[in-house]
């Protein structure tokens, strides 16, 4: 296995210690990325995504564990003796600076020569498009402009290690989008690790080579995004990432590969077996709305073939979103394409077919 | 005013309801400001009177001008009055600079309420009651410096009118800056001098134009502490009205409301100037 650029074994934080309400932000964290890598640490606000980037970047201090920068401890190091630079949110620009100079602070500090100043500073600003602007101030500067610059800024130094705090969340939705390919191609041309934190699962899937998907101060599960789509270790993060069907059940037989299970009063699904279940075990079975076809009579190519009736329409322009009636108690959420001619395929309390191959369907552990 | 009561204003303007449709409010608004300029007007006015008399027009002329202008006593006043103003300024700003970082950046530590409170109580001291304890003050350690003890006094109640708009500014300030910096491999001393100093200058700024003014105009303090030779202009005017009335103190009183005026526009402009910086 390479090196690990960045290496948190057992963190812990902890806000207000000794207090009347100590607040526990990190639970014994550990993990590892890789030189290179794109890693995304993804979760809701509060999860502390956030924390720990403040703690491997330096700005807060650790409550226990250690962190390693390519095997070498920084947790008790100052910011500035760190070799990580960041990507604030709302980006910090020096107001009082022309964008050059913000650019240039950091190796100014390093106490670079002058010229090599200079031509790093040009060359960062034509990494990031923004040679023609080198003059102006921030403010003159819009916001997809201020976060190039930003990038530029912490690029500049040539850290191990580039830290990125949700540097998406303030810009509109098309500049978001752009920004996700430039950022994923910056961060292949430059072979710097970037982390990245988000809650935005989209950005996350579009862009990481892994994520940790995070919640109340744990990591849930660290995978790649195709293994946290397809494969999510529990409901938090299936419910997270993507759109999920849950049906709550208990397990009445298994056989090989394939789990049976009641679901309401007297359904019966069958799903594949992800580990070590046992007969009578109350589980979440798990669905993806995109797995699921609708059509008006059986798919003959499905496994599965169940009758529901259409409840719910909600139009998405490429496609629109079905919650399909069962019986039972128990409902589906599918997708389907409107037809050639724009129109949707299906109406409101039509009798649809509901097909989906057994592989779809996963148990997930309680 | 500081930056955030202009700002709070601001936006009570916006949410007032328009009072613009009362009757009556027109007239009432007139008197009210015949009231606060009237008498400034009437004293700029007299100060071009040809005549000896203050309040007896005979025609217009600037020879009060020109007669203030080569009287020694008035220019050492002016003098007086800009050396203590200066200096005063001068550490009086740097007190506050010090006070508001450790106040707005200290963290949290004891009796930090209370510092913040002490800071701003010279504003509400009445000034007769710190200007008899400073004299007391003086007297007892038997501190006899002339000047020094006016630049001393001034110095003290020219603080907190400093500090405020420091504060104002450093509390619209978050660390974000400072971090930023920090993680660009500048030290503390680097992040102070290359960032918060820079960012909180509109503050300081506008925090020494206001004392330079407060301590300019001031009148009773000085008048207590200030012993012979110490004379500004203010306490100079005062002694001259009691010589007699000349339209040369209107000469002299408008020469020093322009100079006022001056700064605290430069002021005003700079105050705004760093309102409109922190909104991008």
């Amino acid at each position: 296995m390479p090196a690990a650029s960045i290496d948190v074994r057992g963190v812990s934080k902890i806000y207000n210690p000794g207090s009347q309400q100590p607040v526990k932000a990190l639970d014994t964290v550990s993990l590892s990325i890789a030189d290179n890598e794109f890693f995304t640490l993804l979760g809701p606000s509060g999860c502390g995504k956030t924390t720990l980037l403040r703690l491997i970047a330096g700005f807060e201090q650790v409550s226990g564990g250690e962190i390693l920068l390519f095997g070498e401890e920084i947790a008790h190091l100052q910011p500035s003796q760190r070799s990580v630079n960041t990507v604030f949110q709302h980006y910090a620009l020096f107001p009082h600076m022309s964008v050059a100079e913000n650019v240039g602070f950091g190796l100014e500090r390093l106490k670079k020569p002058k010229d090599e100043v200079v031509s790093t500073v040009k060359r960062m600003l034509s990494l990031v498009k923004m040679d023609h602007l080198a003059d102006r101030r921030p403010s003159q500067l819009s916001g997809g402009q201020q976060q190039r610059v930003a990038l530029a800024r912490a690029l500049a130094p040539s850290p191990k290690v580039l830290l990125l705090d949700e540097p998406l969340s303030a810009l509109d939705l098309k500049l978001r989008q752009t920004m996700r390919e430039e950022l994923k191609q910056l961060q292949r041309e430059t072979g710097i690790t970037f982390v990245f934190v988000t809650h935005d699962q989209d950005e996350a899937l579009a862009m990481s080579d892994r994520i940790a998907v995070m919640s109340e101060g744990h990591i849930q599960q660290i995978g790649s995004p195709t293994e946290i789509y397809e494969h999510p270790v529990n409901q938090f993060v299936a419910d997270f990432i993507g759109d999920s069907n849950f049906l709550d059940g208990e397990i009445i037989a298994i056989e090989d590969d394939i789990v049976t299970c009641k679901i309401g009063s007297e359904s019966v699904f069958e799903a594949e077996n992800s580990g070590n279940h046992a007969v009578g075990d109350q589980v979440t079975l798990f669905l993806r709305p995109e797995k699921i076809s609708l059509t008006h009579s059986t798919d003959e190519s499905t496994d599965n073939h169940r009758r529901g009736k259409v409840s719910n329409i909600v139009y998405l322009g490429n496609e629109a979103a079905y919650t399909v009636d069962m019986g039972d108690g128990i409902s589906l959420m599918a997708q389907a394409r409107p037809k050639e001619d724009g129109n949707l395929p299906f109406a409101i309390d039509d009798d649809i077919a509901v097909g989906y191959s057994n592989r779809a369907l996963r148990v997930l552990a309680k | 005013m500081t930056e955030r009561d202009l700002k709070s204003s601001n936006m009570a303007k916006a949410k007032a309801l328009p009072v613009g449709h009362y009757r009556g409010l027109g007239v009432w608004n007139f008197f009210f400001m015949v009231f606060l300029y009237a008498p400034i007007a009437v004293l700029i006015f007299y100060s071009f009177n040809a005549n000896r008399m203050v309040i007896n027009w005979t025609g217009f002329g600037v020879e009060w001008y020109i007669k203030a202008f080569n009287n020694e006593d008035i220019q050492d006043a002016v003098w007086n009055s800009l050396i203590v103003a200066f200096v005063a300024t001068g550490v009086a700003t740097t007190i506050a600079t010090i006070g508001a970082l450790i106040l707005a950046r200290g963290g949290n530590f004891k009796g930090k309420t209370a510092s913040l409170g002490l800071m701003m109580l010279p504003l509400m001291v009445p000034e007769i009651v710190t200007a008899v304890a400073v004299l007391i003050f003086f007297a007892t350690i038997g501190l006899n410096w002339g000047l020094g003890n006016v630049i001393i006094a001034h110095i003290t109640f020219c603080i907190p009118f400093a500090f405020m708009p420091i504060r104002a500014r450093l509390e619209g300030m978050d660390t974000t800056m400072e971090q930023a910096a920090r993680d660009l491999y500048a030290s503390e001393w680097e992040t102070f001098r290359y960032i918060t100093v820079p960012m909180l200058m509109p503050g300081i700024v506008a925090g020494a134009m206001l004392s330079f003014v407060i301590s300019l105009d001031d009148f009773i303090i000085t008048l207590m502490v200030g012993g012979a030779g110490s004379t500004t202009l203010p306490v100079y005017i005062y002694s001259m009205i009691r010589r007699g009335l000349t339209p040369e103190i209107n000469a002299v009183s408008t020469l020093l409301l322009l100079f006022s005026v001056a700064i605290v526009t430069a002021y005003w402009f700079v105050s705004k100037k760093s309102n409109t910086k922190t909104v991008h």
